[in-house]
């Protein structure tokens, strides 16, 4: 029992009154005043009235509103502020700030981000994440620093308080060389990279040249503990987080609250470092057509709504996506078998799903579970695919396949 | 080109007996077309696991005698600097990303290019000798199918991925021909630092991908006009950043 117990005669003499002439009075109602939590207090009224949403158009106006909004996360409210431009950031969300300003960071968190082509993927966000959580931990006041290859877009709303940019790296050990260096300039309390490509490269780079242990793939992350697996997933350790880490993929969530500055910081210019074993350097892109589903990261699928696979074909080939079908066409042989996607074909991994007259039976979402992004295209306002799908078109898949292409040799893609 | 294999103390997941790695095999493949003997190294109690690496395609083994538990990259440091410095030296050292069944950080491989003052690259599938004597060719597995060509100077250390050409078929008989060489390692006596406070794996879920819009409704379209919805698919392609037509 850790219930504390009750004291009656204790709790009796706090509300006995003593007043000067007059005999001792008890007070039952009397309460004490509970320590102030510091949270900021939530404004009802104005919370009602940032939900207004406008006044009814027919018949006898009467004012509508829009309750939904009141736990909107930031996508949501960023795109409610976009359509509503006469509301302040702090009318979404009352009580709190527009933007998170650390001044003078007690600490450093470093998050190491791939942010490939400028953009976040979802696993740069979950890196970003971890950090703001590390950064947050005990008393607060740490500062997440994103350490990116080039400028990016939306650091903020990741929850990066300050960004160090390490440009002009070609190979993994110049970027550990240079990453190195900004560790031991700025003494940052905690570095997060992601468990995957280059990053689970520098990771091990920076360790050995460090000569620190590193915390490999971490499964589960709290201010308190960092836990991985050892010994093929039969065992596991917990530490308090340590100094280097690798976090798994969908290990962390990312960041959703009010958004932080992403400050840019001033870099000593870095010398051109060169790595003396490498003679040369060439990346070759990826051809999506000859990919597996499996490895791919956005696939176009055909279902039976779809009699023109030259098209279909030509399609994929132009949005540069990996073909895929459903159970149906590939039974009927219109595509090879280890295009099929679904349960008893691949389980994609894929972010973007695009459906082209594919209803969605359950087999087939379930193969589709981990696509964050997925478009549909069906004749059936009813189908389980245009219910799952974050951009839903009741359109005839057959008409909409050229109207893509036309649009994307327009662009001259 | 000379190459050795290092070939870690592998633990099936499921039963915990000693085998071969696959990746370990994997490299074992991409070293016997670079070498005609390749040669394997491993540093542990036995070679219970690795003498399948033989069947694989190795012609030797050395075994570096250890006890159990202990940290192999003393002994792993030692033999290498006294092949390197003899009169054949190996050109390519290959292994696997990682260990199974024991700590799994993937850290002997830099810490080995590290105490060896050798480059190390990552991730190879793909593995050719360069024009220039004394120089390879290694194609790195990237995101979304990319690879890296780079051209490096030998010696190296290079580390394989998952997604490099499949081992060679197991053969009993070229197993049982292999030649193991024993040797014992010099007493270090550095037990391998496990973290205070092992304990049972618990499996924990992995956060939920779905779709931000997945609720709402708000992107739901019924009927448009082909042309629009081609439109709207374009636009939200390239406002998630999947794709960016007609900007390369």
């Amino acid at each position: 029992m850790s219930r504390l117990r009750k004291d009656p005669r204790a709790e009796r003499a706090t509300k006995t009154v003593a007043e000067a002439g007059r005999r001792p009075r008890l007070d039952l109602g009397r309460r004490e005043a509970s320590p102030a939590s510091g949270r900021p207090r939530r404004d009802p009224w104005r919370e009602w009235a940032a939900s207004l949403a406008g006044e009814t158009v027919t018949g006898p106006e009467r004012k509508r509103y829009d309750r939904s909004q009141r736990q909107m996360n930031r996508a949501d409210a960023a795109r409610f502020a976009k359509e509503r431009q006469s509301l302040d950031a702090t009318d979404i969300s009352p009580g709190q700030p527009a933007l998170r300003v650390v001044e003078a960071p007690a600490f450093a968190v470093f998050a190491v981000v791939e942010a490939a082509g400028g953009r976040l993927s979802r696993f740069d966000r979950q890196v970003l994440g971890a950090a703001r959580l590390l950064a947050d931990a005990g008393d607060g006041g740490g500062a997440v620093v994103a350490i990116v290859p080039e400028s990016v877009e939306a650091l903020g709303e990741a929850g990066a308080d300050r960004v160090l940019a390490l440009p002009g790296a070609a190979t993994p050990a110049i970027r550990a060389s240079m990453l190195r260096s900004a560790v031991e300039e700025h003494g940052p309390r905690h570095v997060i990279l992601a468990e995957e490509g280059d990053s689970a490269d520098i990771a091990r780079r920076l360790a050995a040249c460090l000569g620190e242990p590193l915390f490999a793939d971490v499964e589960h992350l709290t201010a308190r503990q960092a836990v991985r697996a050892i010994r093929g997933g039969r065992a596991e350790i917990g530490l308090a987080p340590p100094r280097l880490m690798t976090i798994g993929e969908d290990r962390a969530k990312p960041h959703e609250a009010v958004p932080c500055e992403a400050r840019p910081l001033e870099d000593a210019a870095a010398a051109r470092l060169d790595d003396p074993a490498i003679l040369s350097v060439e990346i070759i892109p990826g051809d999506p057509a000859k990919l597996a589903l499996s490895e791919t990261d956005f696939v176009v699928s055909a279902g039976n709504g779809v009699n023109d696979f030259a098209a279909f074909r030509d399609l994929a080939a132009v949005m540069k996506a990996t073909p895929g079908a459903s159970r149906v066409v590939c039974d009927a042989g219109l595509m090879p078998r280890q295009a099929q996607v679904g349960a008893s074909g691949t389980v994609l991994a894929a972010d973007c799903y695009l459906a082209l007259g594919i209803s969605g039976a359950p087999q087939h979402l379930q193969g589709i579970a981990g696509c964050e992004h997925v478009i549909a295209v069906n004749t059936d306002l009813h189908a389980a695919m245009i219910e799952r799908a974050g951009l839903a078109i009741v359109q005839d898949a057959q008409l909409v396949m050229p109207a893509l292409l036309k649009l994307l040799q327009e662009r001259g893609a | 080109m000379k190459t050795i294999v290092l070939l870690s103390d592998a633990r099936n997941p499921v039963s915990g007996r000693a085998q071969l790695s696959r990746l370990e095999a994997q490299a074992i493949g991409l070293a016997a077309d670079l070498d005609e003997t390749p040669q394997g190294l491993h540093v542990g109690p036995g070679e219970e696991g690795v003498a399948a690496g033989l069947g694989h395609g190795l012609r030797g083994l050395d075994v570096v005698e250890a006890p159990e538990g202990e940290d192999p990259l003393p002994a792993l440091a030692a033999f290498l600097k006294d092949a390197l410095s003899g009169d054949a030296p190996p050109a390519l050292v290959l292994c696997g990303r990682r260990g199974e069944g024991g700590l799994e950080t993937g850290l002997v491989p830099y810490l080995l290019a590290e105490a060896l003052g050798l480059p190390i690259l990552a991730d190879a599938v793909a593995m050719r000798p360069g024009e220039a004597p004394g120089t390879l060719v290694v194609d790195q597995a990237m995101a979304k199918g990319a690879r890296r060509r780079i051209t490096a100077r030998l010696p190296a250390i290079v580390t394989v991925h998952p997604l490099s050409s499949p081992p060679q078929p197991f053969a009993f008989g070229r197993m049982r021909r292999g030649d193991i060489r024993r040797h014992a390692a010099a007493v270090c006596e550095v037990p391998v630092d496990v973290g205070a406070g092992e304990r049972p794996h618990r499996a924990r879920p992995k956060l939920m991908r779905t779709a931000g819009t997945a609720s709402g409704g708000a992107n739901l379209h019924v009927g448009p006009e082909p042309e629009e919805a081609a439109r709207l698919i374009l636009a939200y392609l390239e406002e998630n950043g999947i794709r960016g037509y007609g900007r390369g």
